[in-house]
């Protein structure tokens, strides 16, 4: 479905000055929708539960969103361009347990983060050119790295926690605590969501994800890197998976092989219910985070409503269907015939 | 049978349609013919049920109908082949023909049944393909007709054609007039639209011209117009003033070859040089070879044997280093390889040069490259906006954007690949003008066009494919159209 900009026809027709802020609309119509959909669901739970709206309880669903989220924040670009990446929940668990045995085995912590990072971006990389170069879906090598993944951070850890970290070594103390009362991983949450908006809209490179997702072939017959992006957009999502593991370590304070069983299907459910297609072509950082926020709210609003707690997967999924079928619904009222021709 | 009148469409505040109908009587075939987005795919979209009107009513056979749908419409034996193809690419010829399961007992399809139905109507149509291919591997010509045969398999009593000859060599096109015109013997009533005014008079009985969303004639008995007439019709009086021609010289100088190129089943040690200010057509029946010519100087298709060599000596070995070294493609395929359909005509007309090419700098400024799409607009005379997303605009005006974008990026070898593909009259001798310009400015032209007149009108000398391989080569006078269809035939038994 094209993006849902219905500047009509022939206002500009023959090509008259174009009047009109059509970035700020298109803005406002793509990302307004979710917001909006948190801003009421938030004020709605918290008219029967006022303590939900405290800041502490706020400010901890922020943080549980924290992990998935940047990995939401970065798999709207394979989204975008029409891949896919399953491999990040399985990333995850395996730079903490790799970052966990660094630091247990005596490299210096900041060494050990450049050292996750590093490798989250090269093994997502590794995903972006086996799907390249051995021309197979991404969704396939992402399915069977994430096992790989999952499977070496395990055996690394030999399927236990890693715990025995220096507590108070400052990575642990800086990143895993807090700045101005907020903790340092919301922060970076923030920075991050900006700089990859800004990546995403406002560079060529987020120009050509958005290209390749809207038409591959024309994009390859225009001159487009497609292999180099697709390499690199997959990186982008591996990275992102790492930097959530940075956080996760050390706050944690623990390395475990088996966190993050299914975050990248929550990674994706919050970047299509914050406007990211499966069809590529478009997306929207900053939706992303925001579907994630709103998963989360229902996760713990449910806590309020005292839901007992197994019935949380249940009710996410509810809100996964309730939200995305919302979207669709909103942007067939608001363009009826979208195909022309 | 079918009567349409007074249909009003808007989008936004642009009327598509106003004021616009048509009718069809059984055993006529009704030509339609209008300038580029006149708001002839939207008239029979709505006839079809694809497009909802704001207003005015449908009647078939004296009752007034109403469609929501398009199944309701060809419940009522409406039957409609879009400008633009619907097929499935990933499903073979056959599933392809029978979209809603076809023949078959107990909710099981029978293979049997549906090759035998197909095969009279694909053998009608002379489409020789086997019906388990997958239909991502027809042609462009192919997949046209192989929406015909869908639309012909749901027996229907009224028959839209859109646009069915666009992407058609001439052979194919003149068996489908044929084909139409036996349908409409048979008691159908077809509605037919195209650009090419000869082929309307050819095989309609009557004609309506659309203009700016309205029938300015309806009906007319195609003894009393002429292809000057029509052109009036559509136009209005501001017919464009013909530009004078510029003189042109064939600079020596930077020029690209092929040398000894041979591609597994597609060319043989084809050799051939084109110079700048050149422009040169390439010619052959389908498969014939000349358009993998098209796909080497692309950087599409890797010659296993020689070598291609563009002007400052780059070889291309992947479409990206074909655009780097200034090769332009414009292709026919609008859908496929030219356009990001739901993106706008700005993000569109300024790819290649922004993303493709990077010459930008690094984050370039929207204003400039809506600017530059608007220059782009005015000089091909798109009906559009910058902001308009692609997918809205009309079919001529879409194949108008794919030149664009091209234009955009400065080139200095163009291919092009049936670049007129549903462009109206008035705009394609336009867009030729344009082409013809850029040879005066020493750009090197290849083109190959299932049309044989835009070659004969554009091009200085045509090089003549047969089985992979050069076989003529007519230049200047001695181009015609009967010439070309000669030697593009020339050694087959029977022209096929
Ligand atoms: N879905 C849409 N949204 C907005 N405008 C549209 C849409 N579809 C068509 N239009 C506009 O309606 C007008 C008529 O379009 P239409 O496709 O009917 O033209 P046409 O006569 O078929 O032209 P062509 O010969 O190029 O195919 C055009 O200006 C087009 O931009
Ligand atoms: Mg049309």
């Amino acid at each position: 479905m094209p993006p849902a900009v219905t500047d009509s026809a022939g206002e500009y027709r023959g090509g008259a000055e174009a009047p009109g802020r059509p970035l700020y609309r298109r803005f406002a119509r793509d990302e307004v929708g979710v917001i909006a959909v948190l801003v009421v669901f938030v004020a709605g739970v918290g008219f029967f539960h006022p303590e939900f709206l405290h800041s502490g309880n706020l400010l901890s669903i922020t943080h549980n969103t924290v992990y998935v989220g940047l990995m939401a924040c970065g798999i709207v670009f394979p989204l975008a361009m029409r891949e896919v990446d399953l491999s990040v929940g399985g990333m995850y668990a395996m730079c903490m347990v790799v970052g966990a045995v660094l630091i247990r085995d005596g490299l210096g912590t900041w060494v050990a983060l450049i050292a996750m990072l590093a490798l989250s971006a090269l093994l997502g990389a590794v995903n972006g050119a086996v799907t390249t170069y051995m021309r197979l879906p991404s969704f396939i090598v992402t399915l069977a790295t994430a096992m790989l993944f999952r499977g070496a951070g395990l055996a690394l850890a030999d399927g236990k926690q890693i715990t025995d970290l220096p507590q108070s070594d400052s990575f642990f103390t800086v990143l895993g605590g807090n700045v101005a009362g907020v903790p340092t991983a919301v922060w970076v949450f923030v920075i991050m969501v900006a700089a990859l908006t800004v990546l995403f809209t406002r560079t060529r490179f987020g120009a050509r994800v958005r290209a390749i997702g809207s038409n591959r072939e024309a994009a390859e017959f225009s001159g487009l890197p497609v292999a180099w992006t697709r390499i690199a957009a997959l990186s982008l999502s591996g990275l992102m998976a790492g930097v959530a593991a940075v956080f996760s370590l050390a706050f944690f304070m623990a390395g475990d092989p088996t966190v993050g069983q299914g975050y990248e299907l929550t990674a994706i459910a919050g970047a299509i219910i914050g406007g990211t297609p499966l069809a590529g072509g478009r997306g929207s950082v900053v939706g992303a985070a925001v579907g994630c926020l709103i998963l989360s709210a229902v996760a713990s609003a449910l806590a309020f409503f005292q839901v007992p707690i197994n019935w949380t997967t249940f009710a996410t999924g509810g809100v996964i269907l309730v939200a995305v079928a919302a979207d669709t619904l909103l942007r067939r009222i608001r363009d009826p015939r979208p195909a022309g021709g | 049978m079918l009567a349409a009148s007074g249909l009003v469409k808007h989008y936004g505040g642009v009327a598509a349609l106003d004021a616009a109908g048509i009718t069809v009587e059984r055993g006529e075939v009704h030509a339609l013919v209008g300038e580029n987005g006149a708001g002839k795919s939207t008239l029979v979209k709505i006839i079809s049920g694809t497009v909802r009107p704001d207003g005015g009513t449908i009647e078939l056979d004296g009752r007034t109908v109403q469609f929501a749908n398009a199944r309701q419409a060809a419940d009522h034996g409406i039957a409609i082949v879009s400008q633009e193809l619907m097929t499935f690419g990933d499903l073979t010829v056959l599933e392809n023909l029978f979209p809603f399961g076809g023949p078959g007992r107990l909710g099981l399809v029978s293979t049997r049944a549906m090759e035998r139905l197909a095969a009279p109507v694909l053998a009608e149509l002379g489409l020789r393909v086997s019906p388990h291919a997958r239909v991502e591997t027809l042609s462009l010509a192919d997949q046209q007709l192989l929406e015909i045969c869908r639309a012909l398999l749901q027996d229907p009593r009224v028959l839209i054609l859109d646009e069915p000859t666009s992407a058609l060599p001439r052979e194919a096109a003149d068996r489908l007039t044929e084909t139409t015109r036996r349908l409409a013997r048979r008691g159908l009533a077809v509605l037919y639209i195209s650009h090419f005014l000869e082929e309307v008079l050819r095989v309609a009985q009557r004609v309506s011209v659309l203009r700016d969303g309205r029938t300015v004639l309806a009906g007319e008995e195609i003894s009393a117009v002429s292809v000057d007439s029509l052109v009036t019709a559509m136009l209005g009086d501001t017919g464009p003033a013909p530009a004078a021609r510029r003189e042109r010289a064939v600079l020596g100088g930077s020029s690209l070859s092929l040398t000894g190129v041979g591609v597994p089943g597609r060319l043989r040690e084809v050799s051939l040089t084109a110079a700048g200010g050149e422009i040169v057509g390439l010619a052959g029946l389908q498969g014939a070879g000349h358009l993998a010519v098209l796909d080497a100087v692309c950087g599409r298709a890797r010659p296993a044997a020689g070598s291609v060599r563009l002007p400052g000596g780059t070889v291309p070995r992947s479409p990206r280093q074909a655009v780097a070294a200034g090769v332009a493609y414009v292709s026919g395929d609008r859908k496929g390889r030219g356009l990001m359909l739901d993106q706008s005509l700005w993000e569109n007309a300024t790819a290649v040069r922004r993303l493709g090419l990077g010459r930008d700098g690094f984050v370039p400024s929207r204003r400039r490259l809506v600017q530059r799409t608007e220059r782009l607009v005015h000089r091909l005379r798109i009906r559009g906006g910058p902001y308009d997303i692609a997918a809205r605009l009309s079919g001529g005006n879409q194949q108008k954007a794919v030149l664009a974008k091209w234009l955009d990026a400065d080139p200095a070898v163009i291919a092009l690949d049936d670049p007129t593909r549903g462009v109206d009259v008035g705009a394609r001798t336009e867009m030729h003008e344009i082409v013809r310009d850029l040879a005066c400015d020493g750009k090197i032209i290849l083109i190959a066009s299932t049309d044989l007149t835009e070659l004969v009108d554009v091009c200085d000398r045509v090089l003549v494919f047969q089985r992979g391989r050069i076989t003529d080569e007519i230049v200047g006078e001695a181009l015609s159209e009967q010439a070309l269809s000669l030697a593009m035939n020339a050694g087959f038994a029977a022209p096929s």
